[in-house]
């Protein structure tokens, strides 16, 4: 048991970090305000490129850098700490992990190699209208055609769809259930923007007998397994991304309460103003334990779906929690739009209701539990 | 990061396992039971000595004190199924006292105490707060007086928990009326309950468990008996109360408890038909305590990861001491909806199961490590000051 962190673990922080902290900032994030130009920072993306974090986690013959999940998941807890206008999530996790893990080595050596130096931007569908489970999508269908197959049907709050080469989806077939790189060029295929919370571009993605080639089909039938795969991970992801963007508000609010006077003292003094303050520390370090422990399992291929399913009860838990908790003890300043807390309450809120809330998960673990999974050893 | 048992790690804990299964005679649950899980009786003494003699006690410590020379994740580990059997561990004594006799005591304590601590044949009670000094622990009143080459002590302390069967106290004296700061005049001692000097009067409490006042009345010892510097005692004090906030926090009991109700839910029947665990808010508090339980359970691998690295922080035993104590209360409660009104049918009765009698007083008794130890309060300043560089007010 190792709860330290590996020298190269050490190096992907601190160099994410350093490169996040000098590039991002509110006045930088202020520009994608209100939908003002779309929330993606492509200078700040090609820097990150360049030094090889995004592909961290990709095989070195596809361009990547050959670590594991640890690694990409501590890049993306650096992206969440400075909230950074990046596909980190939908493009590194998402995607060009499941093509690499699942992907026939044609298509990895037409898409990898692209993805890792940014010509290709790539995202995943994970998610339909009223449908909380990846892996078994309904609202999106394929029938076979020839070789290829094509597809009709919707999927909702797609990340980064206008502005990526390719998106992962998952489609339903007769007997089972397709994954496919589609091109979001192709024929028959609408976007629709959708105005997020955050203002992360997204969009609604309608297809109308869609065809897609052979060539980029993942698998035909076997998809619950590959989506399941793909969702574990990125709601890992989300929880790593969630761990950053609360420790840094929580780190906020304990400076501004340590400077804020009232009563001529710092409002830090007052027990009831420290205690909320600890109370989001514990919170953020059981998401922090939580989310490591399922990353960890997932990095070595153990199965983690119970870890999982608590990293994101905690990751919901401690976004709801910590929003209020920062906002409140900042008093009027913590939603003051020149302060920047505000778009971290957004993030909280974002990662919370993402991939799953607290209670799905809850209900989820309660019904393994129920058929005898998920008990301690 | 790795957070996995190895396997010799997973080998330790089935042997643990299987020691306890043949340790825990029904003979000697009867008497843990009877005992109100504090121990104490002859059976359990035994027992006691047996796991010194098996090298158990100080499976975590290093070979010159007599331990196995393995981690403290290991002792960590072996704590967890020892507690998990259920056999009440005197860990006041092993695991926070124990260590600190081991890095501060004098050659006599290390020489003559120590090793007795291992070999479970030494028992100590923690003597710090008293009627006028509770959270507010370095107003205590008792004191040490010098008279030629050893110590005369007097006053009294509450709440010495298990001193009715301990050897020593572990006691908590002012020195030093006059130190500049109230905490500089404070020294320890080891005194011996055997002294004619000492006596105390049972305290009983809401969950059955009695606990102890404690008279000191011109007891006199030598300067052996002081343990550390003179004047010195605060740092000890600290010390002892960060390893003591983390032993309060074990998951292995609960977590059995989680698994016991869990399968109790999924072989009930409802009256009207239909499994306990079927019902939808019967499988939302199950997996609210089973998220609950296992940061509960990552808090604690992960301190004794940190104590193993000597990198344990402050505000993190602290944090540990919080989310664990509070956490107990709310597991309590939402295992406590699931099993009904067994739950308020003490154990031992025919119409009640194991689970629901240990849930019917496990909600007498949770309430304790929430101020024993350090209120949850002085806890949560710690962690805001150390945790998060928040300043304190002055008191």
């Amino acid at each position: 048991m190792e709860f330290g962190f590996s020298q190269e673990q050490q190096e992907v922080r601190e160099l994410a970090r350093k490169i996040l902290s000098e590039q991002v900032s509110a006045a930088s994030l202020a520009a994608y305000d209100e939908f003002r130009s779309p929330r993606f920072d492509t200078a700040l993306w090609q820097q990150l490129l360049s030094a090889g974090l995004p592909a961290v986690a990709l095989e070195q013959r596809y361009g990547g850098m050959g670590f594991g999940f640890m690694e990409l998941a501590l890049f993306i807890e650096e992206v969440g700490r400075s909230i950074a206008p990046l596909p980190a999530i939908a493009h590194c996790v998402a995607a060009m992990l499941p093509i690499q893990q699942f992907g026939s080595e044609a298509m990895k050596e037409a898409i990898l190699p692209a993805a890792a130096t940014g010509e290709l931007l790539l995202t995943a569908a994970l998610a339909e209208h009223l449908n909380d489970d990846p892996a078994e999508p309904h609202t999106l269908t394929a029938s076979a055609d020839g070789d290829g197959l094509v597809l009709s049907g919707s999927k909702t709050a797609v990340p980064f769809a206008a502005q990526a080469g390719r998106i992962l989806l998952a489609a339903r077939t007769a007997d089972g259930v397709a994954v496919v790189l589609l091109d979001p060029a192709a024929a028959g295929v609408t976007l629709t923007p959708l105005q997020v919370t955050t203002f992360e571009p997204q969009c609604e993605v309608t297809l109308a007998s869609v065809r897609v080639a052979a060539a980029d089909i993942i698998t035909g039938a076997d998809g619950s397994r590959i989506m399941r795969w793909i969702a574990e991970r990125s709601i890992a992801a989300t929880c790593a991304h969630q761990l950053g963007a609360a420790d840094c508000a929580m780190r906020m609010a304990a400076s501004y309460t340590s400077e804020r006077k009232q009563f001529e003292v710092p409002v830090a003094t007052f027990q009831a103003v420290g205690h909320r303050m600890a109370d989001c520390y514990i919170d953020v370090e059981c998401l922090r334990l939580a989310t490591y422990q399922a990353v960890s399992l997932l990095g070595s291929d153990v199965g983690a779906t119970t870890e999982v399913q608590i990293a994101k009860i905690w990751a919901g838990d401690t976004g709801h929690r910590v929003s209020y908790a920062t906002q409140h003890v900042h008093g009027g300043t913590g939603i003051d739009r020149d302060y920047p807390l505000w778009r971290y309450c957004l993030w909280l809120r974002h990662n919370e209701m993402t991939l799953g809330c607290s209670a799905a998960h809850v209900a989820r673990l309660g019904r393994r539990l129920a058929a005898g999974e998920a008990l301690f050893s | 990061m790795n957070i996995q048992f190895t396997e010799r790690q997973l080998a330790l804990r089935d042997e643990l396992r299987a020691y306890f299964a043949t340790l825990m005679t029904p003979e000697l649950v009867a008497e843990c039971e009877r005992d109100m899980g504090e121990g104490g009786g002859p059976l359990w003494r035994d027992a006691l000595r047996q796991m010194g003699r098996d090298g158990w006690i100080g499976v975590g410590w290093p070979e010159a004190w007599g331990g196995r020379g393995m981690t403290p994740l290991e002792q960590f580990i072996f704590v967890e199924e020892i507690m998990r059997a259920g056999y009440p561990f005197p860990f006041l004594t092993t695991e926070s006292v124990g260590p600190m006799l081991a890095e501060h005591g004098n050659d006599w304590i290390k020489r003559e105490l120590v090793p007795k601590i291992l070999m479970g044949d030494l028992l100590i009670a923690i003597g710090y707060s008293e009627p006028g000094a509770g959270t507010d622990l370095a107003s205590l009143k008792t004191s040490a007086v010098r008279d030629g080459d050893d110590w005369v002590i007097n006053g009294q302390k509450m709440w010495t928990s298990l001193a009715h069967f301990c050897d020593y106290t572990w006691l908590a004296v002012r020195t030093d009326p006059n130190a500049p700061k109230k905490h500089r005049g404070i020294s320890m001692f080891l005194v011996p309950n055997t002294d004619p000097g000492w006596s105390c009067t049972p305290v009983h409490t809401l969950g059955g468990v009695r606990t102890n006042a404690t008279f000191y009345d011109n007891i006199r010892v030598s300067n052996d008996h002081l343990v550390g510097e003179l004047h010195g005692g605060w740092k000890l004090i600290t010390g002892q109360l960060n390893r003591e906030r983390l032993s309060l926090i074990n998951f292995g009991p609960v977590s059995q408890l989680f698994n016991q109700v869990v399968r109790w839910a999924g072989r009930a029947q409802l009256a009207a038909g239909g499994r306990v665990i079927d019902q939808p808010w019967v499988q939302q508090n199950l997996g609210r305590c089973r998220a609950l339980i296992e940061c509960m359970k990552l808090i604690v691998y992960k301190q004794s990861w940190a104590m193993t690295e000597g990198v344990l922080e402050m505000a993190d035993a602290s944090a540990a001491k919080v989310y664990g104590s509070e956490g107990f209360i709310e597991i309590y409660r939402m295992l406590g909806e699931i099993v009904g009104q067994a739950g308020l049918v003490r154990a031992g009765c025919a119409q009640t199961t194991a689970e629901a009698g240990k849930l019917e007083r496990l909600y007498r008794t949770a309430s304790i490590i929430t101020f024993g130890g350090g209120a949850n309060e002085i806890q949560r300043d710690i962690i805001s000051a150390a945790g998060l560089w928040m300043p304190r007010a002055s008191r």
